[in-house]
């Protein structure tokens, strides 16, 4: 289930170089005695988008802490042959995204649990998030949007809370701007009528 | 009627769900960094040669050393010492074993007769190393007296 993960980027996206700080972060990333104040630097660039992309998905807070951590140590592992032509926000990003269905997969195979137990775990734990009390339509929609399979679910958080442009969610996911924008758009009609559904019950 | 949802009509929340724990993210850069710096070696209780040598080599000597406590064991088991004992005991004179039978309360009988002949034939081979005619001077000269018997 996994996105595939070799450092080159999608050859119908461009390229976006890696922007100045990065070229320093990975500059001193080289050098074995300013390796750590690399790393460093970069976790604290690029840790609060990492969680709350992880978090968008698992939903508990404990579970996106261990897959962010999780992220960062195989960034820590494989920085050394990343290949600069790509923006290292996507590469971080893409292996996130790995690592979050990785683990949402495993989950229903630990537990032989169908989608609709993963999904009905996952709303129960929504309705737990303080973040939410009080809140009706907002509850209905996240609910809703965790109705959605795993990936797309993942193109909609990226496209509706992110804001990410469709090439560079091509790239993360290995996917066709085309077929993104298709499943964007079922994405969105489907979250549309499941809380319509839910409204029509109360 | 209620009003149909449309999410382009629906205020966008960036972070729909409650943040994490207050200062999370001043914490986790250390975390992340103590998960990827190298663990100190630990302090080894093995002798300097010793993890000097390559495991395959430890391996080795430790097969060595195992075999070796068999072969000095086997060695210094109690079987090794048997020939010795059989030597001390055909220095006693026939006389006084005769003596100690017959002094002793207890009396050879013929269980213990049909005991001895489940014994250790090759242990008994050795005292007897005389021909059939010293045999029956040697049974000639014993008392005849049937109590003994």
């Amino acid at each position: 289930m996994a996105i595939p993960l070799p450092p080159t980027s999608n050859p119908a996206a461009p390229n976006p170089a890696p922007c100045l700080e990065d070229q320093e972060i990975l500059a001193k990333f080289a050098d074995p005695a300013s390796r750590n104040v690399a790393f460093n630097q970069l976790v604290r660039k690029y840790q609060q988008k990492v969680y709350w992309h992880v978090r968008k998905m698992v939903i508990d807070h404990d579970d996106a802490d261990d897959l962010t951590q999780d992220t960062f140590v195989k960034v820590w592992n494989h920085l050394g042959n990343f290949r600069q032509d790509a923006s290292l926000y996507t590469w971080i990003y893409r292996i996130a995204t790995n690592e979050c269905l990785n683990f949402l997969s495993s989950k229903r195979r630990k537990f032989f649990l169908p989608l609709n137990d993963v999904g009905a775990e996952l709303s129960a734990k929504v309705e737990a998030d303080p973040g939410l009390a009080g809140d009706e339509i907002e509850l209905r929609l996240q609910k809703a949007i965790l109705r959605l399979p795993d990936k797309q679910r993942l193109v909609f958080n990226m496209r509706y809370y992110d804001e990410t442009p469709y090439e560079q969610m091509a790239e993360i996911t290995g996917t066709s701007v085309g077929a993104l924008k298709a499943s964007y758009h079922h994405a969105v009609k489907k979250v549309e009528q499941y809380v319509n559904e839910e409204s029509h019950h109360d | 009627m209620k009003t149909p949802f449309h999410l382009d009509e629906h205020p966008r929340r960036p972070q729909p769900l409650a943040g994490p724990p207050a200062g999370y993210f001043d914490r986790l850069p250390m975390q992340i960094m103590a998960r990827v710096q190298p663990s100190a070696p630990r302090e080894s209780t093995a002798p300097g040669w010793l993890t000097a040598l390559s495991m395959p080599l430890r391996t080795a000597l430790a097969s060595v050393v195992v075999l070796g406590g068999f072969t000095v064991s086997f060695l210094l088991s109690p079987t090794a010492t048997a020939p010795a004992k059989a030597v001390a005991l055909a220095q006693v004179p026939e006389t006084e074993m005769v003596q100690y039978l017959l002094a002793s309360d207890t009396r050879v009988s013929l269980t213990d007769l049909a005991d001895l002949a489940a014994t250790d034939r090759a242990l008994t081979n050795t005292y007897l190393q005389a021909s059939p005619n010293e045999l029956q001077d040697a049974l000639d000269a014993q008392p005849t007296d049937e109590i003994y018997l």
